[in-house]
């Protein structure tokens, strides 16, 4: 079992400075420092690695693209996970704090970034607290600050808590709020490397994306390009949650059945219940029904099965489970968290949530379902940012993969009105 | 084609616009609409609403015409079924929760929310739970009220608070669903500009508190009018019902205003229809007052005149006019002295301006393609609002550097490259070691409170533009600086690497037209000089007084001193408005006849033998020039039985013998235009849209000034600077104006150092005196001035501020604890 991010996560006081370098810890950053900063954007590249925040878009692309000669860039390191079924991040941060220090850093210099954020989630309190102390070790050890091991290159890293809203993992969103502005996206483009935070070319990665690079630096592009698929490079945390024996974040190995980390790595259905559905990406990805379990968990396999891999949050539900129960659910929270900047989102969020409110305490009509599907329809690709269609995902999945469930319930209210 | 042109096709259209243009505005050039409802082209883009979906070749997903920029070869449809079936589905999410009580809405009727539904929009709701309800009557400020429930979230208003306004007073608040428009605490949204919000609001959200419930829109009579408070001239529209003032709207107008008006535009014309309204002749000159016909009245007046003028000699009379008047009334006014009654005693001001500058006139858009602002003793923001925004525009959207020099500090600095502040009293040492330094010399700025340092880093900024606006301020130059400034401009004007131009920005309606008309003591219409004879006569006939007329200030030393014996003043009030205020009205008692001709009761038309009504603005057509040089038409909207000012005017020529027939205002307009020289071009035709151009009176004085005159005065006591309030509680906006809120209490700002000395702390409540002259203020303790200086603004008339003015403007104060 390949193990890159998780290969000492549960080795005692991991989180100190101490014990992270007799794990092997900041020994990329000599070997990077030898190199041109282009040097290590092509290895980037090389590897294959593509960011882990949900929408895998090649990395080493993304630092490329930065405006050429303007500066100050920044760095902000997103760490506002916020979407439900996901806490690998958390995990990251929790146990192996300098970890992302030194991604960032290795980024940092690639890029030719002197400061660099982390974005936490507002509710990351004691994970900030980790962090600021794993920020000082750095500091003081001369990994952080000016003229890293005497490299000549200068970081600054500061940490910034965000105030509780989902959209700040939104890229653009969050650059507004580490502003000091309202949270709502922003129009693109301007793309963040060209114009983001200050109006400065940004580079935004998720932490587990950042924590990937002292491998590929200390390991070489090619080994990790070994690992993985053809196009879905390397590993991925997973955060398997719902109905399985064993939930828990596990490293998969990109194209690994999703039976087998279902069944293998988190022990099985609970009660060795029935499979019924998954959602394999986070909740705002489509979520895809039991027999299609066989499906390698990579990119391109799960979009060509109909939903994507996100933030890598597996979801699992067993047969117990009314698919309208989970997509009130999950509409609920986008509801909830909809900034209200345009008006299919906000609207419609709250239009789609009374439905399914109505539906699931069996006040429902006949027509509901092609009406959800057709408020679906109006929103999906027409929101300002991704968020909207998040929330049309597990409503429009849902009634195509289990309409049943929608009718078994409509039936139920009929049967009551008789 | 030009390498900044793009080429793309809509619906087929082959369309060529400039690069930068979005999609949605290079439709409009072809005609093509696509609906939106939160972008607006002074604002930019947001892409909010989503109401602009259009279809792009290539592009997956549909796209938002308001954010996309024209691309090379890019073809877009925007009437495709999938385009239809998004715009349905936007309005039906934007209605589900609006509360269609379109009956009862002040939008009704020019509504884009109902436009858009009519053209766009599904037939039917799917909707049937019940719709969100909210706050039906927010009070906004006491002007705006907010219907929550109407709001659609567009952010237009939010935005423009922070685009436009740049001070972030609205924002939305809270989130999703929750959404709404707000500011920091519930504190009032009562900024100098907020009313825009009202016309910008695409529902009957933001609503005009005045007008809510009182007329439905298409019942309403609109005028395309000016608005006549400042010298911007801002475009607005005056809707009226049933001859009652409704309420009054921004009209674009890109060379004037940029389409936004302030608030003293929008609420400040509750005088029309004021109690304190002059709306009959009277007359004392029989014994007690007695009202008779306007006719009769002037008749009266001008006989009288004409009396004393043949008893006396025409230097026995004189003529006050206002830069508030419009062109047709001070041309006609100034004729009217001239020919009939063979005086040059015609002034409208107690500054020291006089017509054209060494260098072009600028118009007020010219200001958006310059890359330097400068600005001089000048406090847009307070006295000329709408050209605050525009110096914000290009300062922090555009390219622009902005420059400040000034004895008092403005809100202009928080955007100043560079704010250079001279004690008060020292502006025309300042200008002369300016205007020195520029044209090599050595510039003396010793005891001015600026540094030669600072100086050079201003002659560097002029030095470095490509092109400078200058605005400054005549009316607070006291003195001769004008004088000293013109020479100033005259050397910034021989800049070689540097196109330039000024702006006189005197807060008066129409001060740059009352100096075009030659309603001034040594200057004939046009600029044309007493002096030069030869023109005079060709301009106004053989006939024309030659003499040099006494100044405003001049007539009333002279009434004091009994050489002045009648006096007329139209639509100015000495009495509060001119420095000495109590000296004035002590003067004009000791007239044989005072006229006056005004629009509202003030002290001045108290001591009048004869009163005749002025209609003013809102009744009466005319034209005025507002600062950037632009003539414009400002027509009446209210019916009045009374006759206009310009009728009343020529009745009292007609009375002395005149034999012009004027139908309309337009016919003293075209004679103008044949007699003033730079109104050539103006006509009824050519001013109709956007206004027009006068060209600017040739400059004079191209003396250099004297520069030991250019030394301040020693003198003891603190020297006084009068700010000038656009929103002050005066005759216009009286105690029950809907602008109250914007009413300030009589603060006197001084400096940390004199406070010190005379042991006074902020809040103290003090008596600023000079001479028997009492003024009571709070001190606030500021950098508003160098030390050495007082700032008092000018709040109220009640306050009396001028009583402490000296004749020519300067004056020394004593600070006591009250």
């Amino acid at each position: 079992m390949t193990q890159i991010l998780f290969k000492d996560i549960n080795k005692k006081d991991l989180h100190t400075l101490a014990v992270y370098e007799e794990t092997g810890g900041y020994k990329s950053l000599k070997k990077a420092f030898a190199k041109e900063p282009d040097e290590i954007i092509e290895m980037v590249k090389a590897s294959g690695l593509r960011g882990r925040g949900g929408a895998g878009f090649p990395c080493g692309l993304k630092w490329s693209f930065l405006a050429k000669d303007v500066f100050p860039r920044y760095l902000c390191c997103n760490a506002d996970e916020s979407e439900p079924g996901t806490c690998k991040d958390r995990e990251l941060l929790l146990k192996n704090p300098h970890l992302l220090i030194e991604g960032m850093i290795l980024c940092s210099y690639a890029c030719r970034i002197e400061t660099g954020y982390i974005y936490l989630r507002g509710e990351f309190y004691d994970l900030c607290e980790i962090m600021e102390k794993a920020l000082e070790e750095a500091y003081a050890k001369g990994y952080l600050g000016k003229n890293i091991l005497g490299s000549g290159f200068d970081l600054d890293i500061h940490t910034h808590l965000g105030a509780g809203a989902y959209i700040c993992g939104e890229e653009s969103a969050l650059l507004n709020s580490l502003e000091g502005m309202r949270g709502e996206p922003r129009m693109k483009p301007p793309f963040p490397a060209v114009q983001g935070l200050y109006a400065k070319p940004t580079v935004i990665n998720n932490v587990e994306t950042l924590c990937v690079v002292p491998y590929i630096v200390n390991e070489g592009a090619e080994k990790y390009a070994a690992i993985g698929t053809e196009k879905s490079k390397g590993t991925k945390l997973v955060s398997v949650s719902g109905h399985v024996k064993k939930p828990a974040n596990y490293e998969v190995v990109l194209g690994t059945p999703v039976r087998e980390i279902i069944y293998d790595m988190a022990g099985g259905m609970r009660d060795d219940n029935q499979l019924k559905a998954f959602i394999p990406g986070g909740s705002s990805v489509p979520m895809l029904r039991a027999d299609q379990v066989d499906t390698p968990y990579d990119y391109e396999s799960l979009q060509a099965a109909g939903s994507m891999l996100g933030s890598g949050a597996l979801i699992v539900l067993d047969h117990t489970v009314n698919v309208v129960e989970t997509s009130l659910r999950l509409v609920s929270f986008y509801m909830h968290e909809s900034c209200g900047k345009c008006t299919p989102c906000r609207e419609g969020t709250r239009w789609m949530w009374q439905i399914l409110h109505q539906i699931q305490t069996g006040k429902g009509e006949a027509a509901h379902v092609e009406e959800l599907l057709d408020i679906c329809d109006n929103m999906s690709f027409k929101c300002f940012c991704p968020l909207g269609d998040a929330a049309v995902a597990p409503v429009a999945s849902s009634i195509q993969n289990f309409r049943a469930d929608y009718e078994e319930l409509l039936q139920r209210m009929t049967a009551n009105t008789v | 084609m030009a390498d900044n042109e793009v080429t793309l096709t809509i619906d087929d259209q082959t369309i060529t616009v400039p690069k930068g243009t979005k999609v949605v505005d290079a439709a409009k050039t072809v005609g093509i609409e696509i609906p939106v409802f939160c972008y607006h082209e002074k604002l930019g883009s947001l892409g909010c609403c989503r109401m602009c979906l259009v279809e792009v070749e290539k592009m997956p997903k549909l796209m938002t015409a308001c954010t996309m920029d024209v691309g090379p070869d890019m073809v877009v449809k925007t009437t495709t079924e999938r385009v239809e079936k998004a715009q349905k589905g936007v309005l039906e999410f934007t209605l589900l929760n609006h509360p269609l009580d379109c009956p009862v809405c002040d939008k009704g009727g020019e509504c884009p929310l109902q436009n858009n539904t009519f053209k766009y929009g599904p037939g039917d709701t799917r909707m049937d739970f019940q719709r969100a309800n909210n706050l039906k009557a927010a009070p906004l400020s006491p002007v705006i009220t907010l219907d929550r429930e109407r709001c659609i979230a567009c952010q237009r208003c939010t935005r423009y608070s922070e685009v436009i306004e740049q001070d972030r007073a609205l924002v939305m608040l809270n989130r999703g669903f929750h959404n709404e428009v707000g500011t920091f605490n519930n504190e009032p949204y009562d900024t100098r500009f907020s009313g825009n919000v009202i016309d910008i609001c695409p529902v009957g959200a933001l609503t005009n508190t005045q007008f809510r419930f009182k007329a439905r829109t298409w019942d309403l009579t609109n005028s395309d009018t000016l608005c006549a408070h400042c010298g911007c001239n801002c475009n607005m529209t005056l809707g009226v019902r049933t001859n009652k003032f409704m309420r009054i709207e921004s009209r674009p107008n890109d060379y004037v205003d940029d389409g936004w008006i302030c608030d003293k535009a929008r609420w400040g014309y509750d005088f029309l229809e004021s109690k304190n309204r002059i709306m009959e002749a009277r007359t004392t000159l029989d014994g007690a007052s007695k009202t008779l016909p306007v006719k009769d009245a002037a008749a009266q007046a001008a006989n009288a005149l004409k009396k004393i003028a043949d008893e006396h000699g025409p230097g026995s009379i004189g003529f006050i006019g206002s830069p508030y008047g419009t062109n047709e009334e001070l041309y006609l006014y100034q004729k009217l002295f001239r020919q009939q009654l063979g005086t040059n005693n015609i002034d409208h001001k107690v500054y020291a301006e006089t017509p054209g500058l060494p260098i072009p006139h600028y118009d007020v858009s010219e200001i958006e393609t310059s890359d330097l602002v400068l600005v001089i003793a000048s406090d847009p923001t307070e006295e000329l609002p709408i050209l605050d925004l525009r110096i914000k525009k290009v300062v922090t959207r555009g390219n622009a550097k902005l420059a400040v020099l000034n004895d008092q500090s403005t809100l202009m600095d928080r955007y100043a490259h560079l704010s250079l502040r001279y004690d008060i009293g020292a502006a025309a040492q300042v200008f002369a070691a300016l205007a020195n330094t520029l044209a090599g010399e050595k510039g003396e700025v010793q005891d001015t409170g600026i540094t030669g340092e600072q100086l050079n880093s201003l002659m560097d900024m002029l030095k470095s533009s490509k092109k400078t606006t200058i605005i400054y301020n005549p009316a607070a130059l006291t003195g001769q600086s004008v004088d000293v400034l013109k020479h100033l401009l005259s050397e910034i004007g021989k800049i070689s690497s540097m196109e330039c131009g000024a702006i006189p920005a005197a807060p008066y309606t129409n001060a740059v037209g009352a100096l075009d008309m030659g309603v001034l003591p040594n200057y004939y219409p046009g600029g044309v000089p007493l002096a030069d004879a030869e023109a005079v006569k060709q301009q106004s006939g053989e006939n024309s007084p030659l003499e040099a007329g006494l100044s405003a200030m001049e007539m009333i030393e002279k009434a004091n001193s009994g050489e002045l014996k009648a006096l007329l003043v139209h639509r100015a009030n000495p009495v509060v408005d001119f420095p000495g205020s109590k000296k004035i009205a002590d003067a004009l008692k000791k007239l044989d006849l005072l006229i006056v001709h005004d629009m509202l009761e003030t002290e001045t038309s108290q001591l009048a033998g004869i009163v005749l009504p002025s209609n003013g603005p809102g009744h009466d057509d005319g034209t005025t020039t507002n600062i950037g040089g632009r003539v414009q038409f400002r027509k009446g909207g209210l019916k009045t039985t009374n006759a206009p000012d310009w009728k009343i005017i020529s009745m009292m020529a007609k009375t002395l013998g005149d034999e012009t027939d004027y139908i309309t205002s337009f016919s003293v307009t075209d004679e103008i235009a044949k007699m003033v020289p730079g109104y050539g071009d103006i006509s009824k035709k050519s001013i109709k849209k956007m206004g027009l151009a006068r060209t600017a009176a040739q400059y004079q004085n191209g003396t250099k000034p004297d520069s030991a005159k250019s030394q301040p005065a020693k003198s003891d006591g603190l020297k006084l600077r009068i700010a000038s309030y656009l929103f002050a509680h005066d005759k216009i906006l009286d105690a029950d104006s809907r602008l109250a809120h914007q009413f300030k209490p009589s603060t006197v700002h001084l400096h940390e150092d004199d406070a010190k000395k005379l042991g006074l702390k902020n809040g103290d409540d003090v008596i600023v005196v000079s001479g028997d002259t009492q003024v009571r203020a709070e001190v606030e303790i500021s950098g508003k001035c160098n030390p050495g200086g007082v700032v008092l603004p000018r709040i109220s008339d009640e306050q009396g501020v001028l009583g402490l003015a000296g004749a020519d403007g300067i004056s020394s104060v004593e600070i006591r604890k009250a």
